[in-house]
């Protein structure tokens, strides 16, 4: 893990030196001199040498302190924590059901694979996977939202309970159906892999019932890749969706990137970029230990 | 007849509690900022968003009248405005006793009242080093001591206990300045939202987030504020209160009558409290205006213009629900600048300037204002916009309009012709002819970018359309390295030099981003910001504009138009060219606002 965040350390630090942009003309505002652009560089500290710029960031990685926003003085430690609870909660249920509606979908149509009912589902996918997300946004905001008034066309609250039951459920439902179609593809090839092996063509000449056949040997065996694949999207829900944030109001992680980065606001990219790199490497390990319990042919080493 | 009359006394005491309920109700206004505040340290900031909050939490030495148009400077803290003495070069102010700020823990549980020495602290902060203010130019090269005062802080902490010769404080209520040089604008600076009071009891409270914690004699104070998502403002318990002022009301103005109607004798300000959510996109900002979650949308998306203003009249449906629409030329303009330093289309020769002319009337600002503006711009005929002093409706020009024939003939008269026969014009010299423009990603940029690429091949001229992210236009366009870039700018304060300072030599790196340097356009300047509004100035001023039409250091783009909604239970309403926000002159019925959400 350490060589891998040396390399995620180092490569945030070049992009933004190389390709960032200078804080320094955005914060002095439209008439600016020399001397404040000079002046204000020096408080950031982007005047320093590249390699004492370096040492500061690895000193902020390992101290989780990351100071302050440039653009607004905030503490980043703050921004972190008042914006992931928004994030987490769309993303967190988009996941779940997500997954479980694409697993028990995925089954479904493997389970009657080549029969119109496959193949029509697989054609609503690749129909589904080819409009923008940006496309479902601005439709079903209109629909729902406007329209048929079903949902709030944007907003958020401080209690969340009404934040899950008022104002998170359209965009759930929308990153849902963005996202269940490229799962369910996927999660079908899993399952027909499966399905396809000699031991399931045992079981089934053994009269072993049909449904213990595609519920535990199947199953099993096809979530592993599954939880493989959960554990690549794991750590987008810690960053959200910036298009839903945006078009939605949630004040969450997403949009407090986009604008940081339009802002040339550096610690607050280094924190979230080290914090999802750190976060991905956890999710892995996890993910790693929780093969042993899924396969119990896996073994620590 | 019994049934009846119990029937007829129960409707009238529901009649009675709803009147009473809408009465003990709150004035709440609602609605959405199109781009997230910053925060609201009011020397620290610049953006229009949090400026505008700012203009309802501090209150400066004078402010704009509401309804008088051209805008009128008023006194706002101080008692009267100040006649200019020394030739212009020294102001003094009376502050009104008895005004107090909003209460905070720092000022341990006492009324704080406001006194000059709060102005000649909030002045100085802009000079501070470490405040980074966007807005330190005002009071640079300004106030007789505070440059040198500025200076010392580079080294140490800056001295707010130094006297200053600039700044004079004469008692509890007086304060006077003393400039370096005459500047009849001095008092539109005062005038600015966030030349404005802090207490410097509550800045030291909160070293590390002054943002959060305005502390201003304003008519409102922030009650909440979740960063980027929710401000919500509520009426200030301390504040003195004022009354709308109809002096300088245009009865002939459909506004101004409503307005008056809507607000004679109230105590201002009548709203409670103000919510508003920034919202970035255009869709949701907007569906929530039409969904009634929203009291007001100030400046309706273009890209919904159509939908709001077919024809150029309010749409039927908006109108059947009495929605109103405020049409407001911005006081702004947006221009392309060419980099005078460029070694292809910068210089002072005839050839070059004959190129930059010609480049001009090649572009489509038709186009521009009809498709890419959806018709809400007018086209610029000099720096200045309308409803600023100095701008002269009679002035008026043919060098910016599109005129591909006339533009071909001036490149074809000063050389620059396709002489290797790939259907492109190449310079005089032989070399080709490439240009490139710079644009800021996002909005209409890409648009604009793609129409003077059009607007040029036309012409046979070879631009090639650079996209960058905001903070490298802004360096690039600072330190020269550009060769065409699109800017804009709104007035700080509504005189024409806020405009033509733009192209000041001496202002080159800063904010001449063209790098124009004409000695006959530096004099007139100078020789205009030493004399009051008046005819003599507005000759000059018409002379400078006359000089940038002649040596095109910039193509004029436009004065955009915005639309500003409101549904009919809002009160009041009337945008101010200057100021961003108008919530201390709102009033919200309540009852329609209830029975229209239901």
């Amino acid at each position: 893990m350490i060589p891998t965040l040396a390399g995620v350390i180092l490569l945030i630090f070049l992009l933004f030196n190389w390709v960032g942009g200078d804080p320094a003309h955005v914060l002095a505002g439209k008439i600016s001199n020399p001397e404040q652009i000079k002046n204000i560089r020096k408080q950031l500290g982007v005047d320093e040498p590249y390699l004492v710029q370096l040492w500061v960031f690895v000193k902020q990685v390992f101290t989780f302190d990351f100071g302050r926003s440039w653009s607004t003085n905030e503490e980043v430690s703050r921004i972190l924590l008042t914006r992931i609870g928004p994030t987490l909660t769309v993303m967190v249920p988009v996941l779940v059901i997500e997954t479980v509606l694409a697993v028990i979908f995925a089954v479904m149509v493997a389970y009657v694979r080549g029969r119109p009912t496959d193949r029509g589902i697989m054609a609503i996918c690749t129909v589904a996977m080819s409009i923008s997300f940006l496309v479902y946004i601005i439709f079903f905001q209109w629909l729902f939202g406007f329209i048929l008034g079903w949902f709030p066309v944007q907003g958020w609250s401080e209690s969340f309970t009404k934040n899950l039951l008022t104002y998170a459920p359209l965009p759930i439902m929308l990153a849902v159906a963005v996202g269940l179609a490229p799962s369910l593809r996927l999660y079908r090839s899993f399952f027909l892999d499966e399905i396809n092996q000699d031991y399931v063509r045992t079981a089934r000449a053994k009269g072993v019932p049909e449904k213990v056949v595609m519920m535990k040997h199947v199953m099993r065996n096809a979530l592993i890749p599954i939880l493989t694949n959960v554990g690549i999207l794991l750590p987008g829900v810690f960053v959200g969706s910036f298009l839903l944030e945006v078009f939605f109001s949630i004040p969450g992680l997403g949009r407090e990137i986009i604008t940081a980065v339009n802002r040339s606001d550096f610690p607050v990219i280094k924190a979230v970029t080290v914090y999802l790199a750190m976060l991905t490497m956890i999710i892995n390990l996890l993910v790693d230990v929780m093969y042993k319990f899924v396969d119990p042919r896996v073994s620590f080493k | 007849m019994k049934p009846l009359r119990i029937a007829a006394a129960i409707a009238c005491c529901l009649l009675v509690l709803a009147g009473t309920a809408a009465h003990a109700q709150k004035k709440v206004l609602r609605m959405a900022f199109r781009t997230a505040e910053t925060g609201f340290d009011p020397q620290r900031i610049d953006d229009r968003y949090s400026v505008g909050i700012c203009e309802n939490l501090f209150e400066p030495l004078l402010t704009y009248d509401y309804l008088a148009r051209p805008v009128k400077l008023v006194p706002l803290v101080a008692e009267a405005i100040p006649e200019p003495e020394e030739g212009g070069t020294r102001y003094t102010f009376r502050l009104r006793p008895g005004i107090h700020f909003a209460d905070d823990p720092a000022f341990k549980g006492q009324k704080r009242e406001l006194v000059a020495k709060d102005i000649e602290y909030s002045i100085k902060r802009f000079r501070d080093p470490k405040n980074r203010s966007p807005y330190a130019w005002l009071f640079e090269d300004k106030l007789v001591g505070l440059d040198e005062l500025a200076e010392k802080a580079r080294k140490s902490d800056f001295d707010y206990e130094a006297k200053i010769a600039g700044i004079e404080v004469r008692g509890k209520y007086l304060i006077s300045f003393k400039l370096k040089e005459p500047d009849y604008n001095f008092l539109y600076v005062l005038a600015m939202p966030n030349v404005v009071p802090v207490a410097r009891e509550v800045i030291e409270a909160y070293p590390s987030d002054t943002h959060a914690h305005p502390v201003g004699t304003g008519p409102f104070v922030l009650r909440e504020w979740v960063r980027r998502s929710k401000i919500v403002l509520e009426k200030n318990p301390n504040h003195r209160g004022y009354e709308l002022d109809t002096r300088y009301a245009n009865s002939a103005d459909e506004w101004d009558r409503r307005a008056m109607d809507a607000l004679r004798g109230k105590r201002m300000p009548q709203l409670d409290r103000v919510e508003i959510y920034p919202i970035e996109d255009d869709q949701p900002r907007f569906l929530a205006f039409l969904n009634k979650e929203h009291d007001v949308i100030d400046e309706t998306p273009t890209q919904f213009i159509h939908q709001v203003l077919p024809n150029d009249k309010l749409a039927p449906n908006l109108a059947r629900q009495g929605v109103s629409v405020f049409r407001e030329e911005q006081p702004e303009i947006t221009f392309d600048s060419f980099n005078l330093e460029d070694p292809v289309v910068g210089g002072y020769s005839p050839e070059r300037v004959g190129l930059r002319r010609a480049l001009v009337m090649a572009h489509d600002r038709d186009a521009e204002v009809n498709t890419i503006r959806k018709g809400q711009a007018i086209a610029a005929q000099s720096p200045v916009p309308p409803g600023i002093v100095g701008f002269d409706p009679a002035f008026r020009t043919q060098a910016q309009n599109h005129d591909p024939a006339k533009a071909k003939a001036l490149l074809d008269m000063f050389g620059y012709v396709d002489r290797d026969g790939d259907g492109w014009r190449d310079q005089p010299d032989g070399k080709p002819l490439q240009l490139t423009y710079k644009y800021q990603v996002g909005g209409d940029g890409r648009a604009l970018a793609e129409l003077w690429v059009k607007s040029l091949s036309e012409i046979g001229v070879r631009l090639e359309a650079q996209p960058v992210q905001f903070s490298d236009l802004l360096k690039d366009k600072k330190v020269g390295k550009f060769q065409m870039a699109g800017s804009a700018w709104i007035a700080d304060y509504p005189d024409a030099q806020n405009f033509l300072q733009l192209l000041y030599g001496p202002y080159t790196g800063q904010s001449n981003e063209s790098r124009f340097k004409l000695a006959d356009y530096d004099k007139l300047y100078e020789k205009s910001i030493a004399l009051p509004d008046g005819d003599a100035r507005n000759r000059i001023y018409r002379d400078m504009n006359r000089l940038l039409l002649a040596y095109a250091p910039w193509r004029l783009g436009v004065h955009r138009i915005y639309n500003h909604l409101q549904y009919p239970w809002v009160k009041g309403y009337k945008k101010h060219p200057i100021l961003y926000t108008n919530f201390k002159w709102l009033d919200v019925d309540v009852t329609a606002q209830t029975v229209a959400m239901k």
